[in-house]
């Protein structure tokens, strides 16, 4: 009777069931204990053994539900980034988290069960399905306080979230209309109903990733939400959403490469662009902040670009698709570490000015920060630099020297903003501020900061990670 | 492989300097005269009876499917920029010790020296590049944190400027990688060596590929002008080096421009083949627009700080003039050209370490470095004085001293490129000339400022560090070919 527990069908989704499980045990356990900590440490160890089982279970190629869901190297990758995400945000979190963390730590472990589900899925009905999973977790987290911040933030990202929805649906239909099947490695004929997709699908999921012009929420979301969720919002959902745009956009439209090239083109420079300058005269921290995962996202979704060229190459693809998986990695802990290092200022609104003198008080988190703003700016020698190295080396590998000139401006314009910061924290004027540089807020930053500059080793792995991207299905 | 392990000493040090709680100026002076004598014996070693090419040359590769690799190779113009380095950095620790600065500075101070002394050696362009933005983070911050008036903004400026001159170094880079590699079919490969060597370029990019020519000498030069600097892409400067602390501004004036210049002689010297007359002219124009905008501009200074800024960048000018005729010209005007613009990185770092060093003593005996304030100095600090008389008499090119050897060869080579365009340069170094001495006028001689009260000359130290500098410049000027031989050699052997 339990035979069909040891089958591969189900094997493989061991990881989803075994946080699934632990998700609605923590609920239960919620009506007897109350402390924090507990739940985070349930918390990290089933996320541990979640990582663990992916790995065993996950880690062959596999297929599944007619080619609905696929395994192989490519999902497991950016599985198992997420997961760290998680881990890196679970970590940093049980200290801010006081009233029902049984409820929030459930919700975290489906929305990672959904994160993983999405990862591997190819149709874009599981896609969808999987997106409203981690969606629908999100949302709640965000209103996850009891300040009107919190609510309006929340509030705010549901109701745009919502019209998004409907519009990765109506995109799917029409996907569906073209091609008789929801199945991404279709094969799609009528050009109309597919580019009402494109259009429909890169609206519901550009939503996501924040792209100009649907960037709107992101701000107020970010800047509203606790400092751990608002670092959970813009690395693994942003890595979920990107993956997802990867597969559906250089998969499922890859017969029609052209118009997604003009389409992300156009999008990127806009996105970019918008953030950087956006994000320029912005004072307050997490604003910024957000303003530059706009921006960031922008040099993701130039990935698409580079792929979906005509002048691209095999060598290009390889190379966009190591940038894809590198950048994702970085990504996490240089936009994660800088948003829960917000924490270090008592007060609500942080102004760019109130992390005065911090250099001065805590030598340990400045010098971290630094690092973290150095690699968001890309300078080398940190992890930052590499992953722009290799985006940039994609696109003049295809000829689109226009692109990285843009691009390359952008990051240039970029490294203002950030080091603005820089200077301002080794200032000296100390009084009057109120800042916790308990362990706590120290710990996570110089992890990430760490992970910053050791991560640019990877760039050994290049071989072994871009050999990962045939999961995609996808060659040149 | 003895430089390398120079290299690694110095890493160390760097951290050391870090760490290190107490004395920190002791440490970082011991540190940096270490460095300075071991790059001394190396160069003695390996540079006596120089007979061409490169030599240490060394590969670690780390990544060939991407073409990475750790290749290090010394040639004469990275010796002697090695040495100017090392000099000038010492000179910058060593002065700034009245001031008390803490670790952090000596840290940054050394990072920044490990940062130029990477940079110098090595052959791979990604360790260029790494080691190229490795020098501006730490000058910086030093800015930055320990900076005088506006020093946020300036420290800004500067980041800002040269690193968008970074980026468009990176975009040549990649493009010269992806040509090697996509087109020219020899593997990936980040090799300075081969991805400057004519078989490539000549044989590939020059013949119909006008557009990627452009484009890859337009990244160079943006970026190696920015770090010159040189008109127009100059305006980070006035605010960089008067806001930055004194001993930054030496390392900035002798060591920061030095990257211009040499990713002048090593990079865009070797594919000379690229640049066509229409742009040679237009870097020569740019250098003789800098020589005379700047002179201009200083002449109208009454902060000397600013004043030797702008001195500095005058001379800098020199360099893309040597650069445009080094391409325009064949034969021994091509090499005397060469090795005339690279022998003035050398003087002109060294005279402005002098310079900067004796006004810095200056400034902090008296308090003040306007010309206004500081007169006739002569009556109270005789010695400083005269050193730093002696470093605005190198400055402008007096005969005997470092600087007039490499603005002689030259104008000497330039005369037949650039014809009646000559008296430009000529005027740019009569004004030169005149607003050093007038600067000189005020400052030294003349009745003393006695506002300014009892001032003392420089302590025993200073003074010889001064002295050290002064006959260094004095026997660069008598002796030249001390540097200028090895460095002709090699050019004549083709790079």
């Amino acid at each position: 009777m339990f035979g069909i527990l040891f089958t591969n069908q189900i094997q493989v989704m061991y990881p989803e069931i075994f946080l699934g499980l632990v998700a609605f045990g923590m609920l239960l356990l919620g009506r007897s204990v109350k402390n924090p900590r507990v739940y985070t440490a349930i918390t990290m160890a089933s996320l541990f053994i979640a990582l663990f089982l992916l790995l065993t279970f996950d880690s062959g190629n596999e297929t599944l539900f007619g080619g609905s869901y696929l395994i192989n190297n490519f999902g497991l990758y950016f599985a198992v980034i997420m997961i760290i995400s998680s881990l890196y945000v679970t970590f940093s979190a049980g200290a801010t988290l006081k009233s029902n963390p049984e409820s929030f730590f459930s919700i975290f472990l489906l929305v990672n069960v959904s994160m993983m589900v999405a990862a591997f899925s190819n149709n874009l009905i599981y896609i969808f399905i999987a997106f409203e999973g981690v969606s629908i977790g999100t949302y709640i987290m965000s209103a996850y306080g009891k300040t009107r911040r919190n609510l309006e933030a929340s509030a705010k990202y549901f109701f745009t979230g919502i019209i998004a929805t409907g519009f990765i649906l109506f995109g799917s239909s029409f996907y569906y209309l073209s091609t008789g099947t929801f199945n991404l490695l279709s094969v799609n004929v009528s050009r109309g109903p597919m580019l009402v997709a494109l259009i429909m699908l890169f609206v519901g999921f550009g939503f996501k990733l924040a792209l100009v012009p649907l960037q709107q929420w992101a701000v107020d979301a970010y800047d509203g939400t606790a400092n751990p969720v608002s670092a959970f919002l813009s690395t693994g959902t942003k890595v979920l959403a990107f993956l997802i745009i990867l597969r559906v956009f250089i998969e499922g439209f890859r017969n029609f490469s052209t118009d997604v090239f003009y389409l992300f083109v156009i999008v990127s420079i806009i996105t970019m662009t918008y953030g950087n300058m956006a994000a320029l005269s912005e004072n307050n921290v997490k604003r910024m902040l957000a303003y530059s995962s706009i921006a960031q996202a922008g040099y993701l979704i130039l990935v698409v670009a580079a792929t979906s060229a005509s002048t691209t190459s095999a060598f290009v693809f390889t190379v966009a698709m190591f940038t894809a998986m590198y950048y994702s990695l970085v990504y996490i802990f240089m936009k994660g570490g800088a948003f829960l290092s917000v924490s270090a200022v008592r007060k609500d609104n942080v102004e760019i000015d109130d992390m005065a003198g911090i250099g001065t008080i805590s030598p340990a988190f400045a010098i971290s920060f630094s690092i973290l703003m150095l690699s968001l700016a890309g300078i080398p020698p940190t992890a930052g630099f590499f992953a722009k190295y290799y985006l940039f080396l994609a696109l003049i590998g295809s000829n689109l020297w226009w692109l990285a000139v843009i691009g390359i401006l952008n990051s240039a314009i970029s490294v203002f903003y950030y080091l603005k910061i820089i200077v301002v924290m080794f200032r000296k004027d100390v009084d009057g501020k109120d800042f916790n540089t308990s362990r706590a807020v120290i710990a996570p930053l110089v992890l990430a900061a760490a992970l910053s500059l050791i991560l640019s080793l990877f760039i050994f792995a290049y071989p072994q990670i871009s050999a990962m991207a045939t999961g995609l299905g996808v060659s040149i | 492989m003895f430089i390398l392990y120079i290299f690694i000493l110095l890493l160390v040090m760097a951290l050391v300097s870090f760490i290190a709680k107490k004395k920190a100026y002791a440490i970082a002076t011991v540190e940096s005269i270490i460095i300075l004598i071991l790059t001394i014996l190396y160069a003695f070693v390996r540079f006596y009876g120089y007979t061409g090419g490169m030599v240490s040359t060394f590969s670690y590769p780390i990544d060939t499917s991407i073409g990475f690799s750790f290749s290090v190779g010394i040639t004469p113009i990275s010796m002697v920029l090695l040495f100017l380095t090392v000099a000038i950095m010492s000179m910058a620790i060593f002065v700034s010790g009245r001031e008390s600065y803490d670790r952090r500075f000596y840290g940054l101070m050394m990072t920044t020296e490990a940062g130029l002394f990477g940079l110098l050696i090595s052959r791979n362009f990604l360790f260029f590049y790494v080691f190229w933005e490795a020098v501006i983070i730490p000058v910086f911050m030093l800015i930055a944190i320990f900076g005088g008036e506006k020093k946020e903004s300036a420290s800004l400026k500067f980041f800002v400027y040269t690193q968008i001159g970074s980026v468009f170094l990176l975009l040549s880079i990649l493009t010269l990688f992806s040509f090697y590699s996509n087109s020219y079919h020899h593997g990936f490969t980040l090799n300075m060596g081969k991805l400057l060597s004519p078989a490539f370029i000549s044989g590939y990019i020059t013949p119909g590929q006008p557009f990627w020519t452009d484009f890859i000498l337009f990244g160079f030069f943006i970026a190696f002008l920015v770090k010159m600097p040189s008109f127009p892409l100059h305006s980070w400067l006035p605010d960089a080096y008067t806001a930055a602390p004194y001993p930054v501004t030496i390392v900035l004036s002798g060591a920061i421009s030095l990257m211009g210049g040499y990713g002048f002689y090593a990079v865009i010297f070797p594919i000379a083949s690229l640049v066509g007359s229409t742009v040679a002219w237009i870097i020569i124009g740019l250098g003789i627009i800098s020589l005379i905008y700047f002179a201009m501009v200083a002449m109208f200074q009454e902060n000397m700080k600013k004043m030797m800024a702008y001195a500095s960048a005058a001379s800098m000018g020199f360099i893309s003039i040597s650069l445009g005729v080094g391409i325009l010209s064949t034969g021994y005007n091509t090499y005397t050209s060469i090795s005339g613009g690279i022998f003035q990185i050398l003087a002109h770092g060294l005279i402005m370490g002098l310079v900067f060093s004796s006004l810095y003593i200056i400034k902090l005996n008296t308090g003040s470095e306007s010309n206004l304030t500081v007169r006739g100095l002569f009556r109270e600090m005789p010695v400083v004085s005269a050193f730093f008389l002696g470093g605005l008499m190198a400055s402008l090119g007096l005969p005997g001293l470092a600087g007039f050897i490499s603005e002689a060869s030259i104008v000497l080579a330039s005369y037949e490129t650039l014809g009646l365009l000559i008296f430009l340069v000529i005027f740019g170094m009569i004004i030169t000339a005149s607003y050093h001495v007038w600067a000189a006028q005020k400052a030294l001689n003349g009745p003393y400022n006695e506002f300014l009260g009892k001032v003392k000359d420089g302590s025993r130290g200073e003074i010889a560090a001064l002295s050290l500098l002064f006959i260094l410049i004095l026997l660069l000027g008598i002796y030249p070919s001390l540097f200028y031989h090895m460095i002709f050699v090699y050019i004549k052997g083709g790079i």
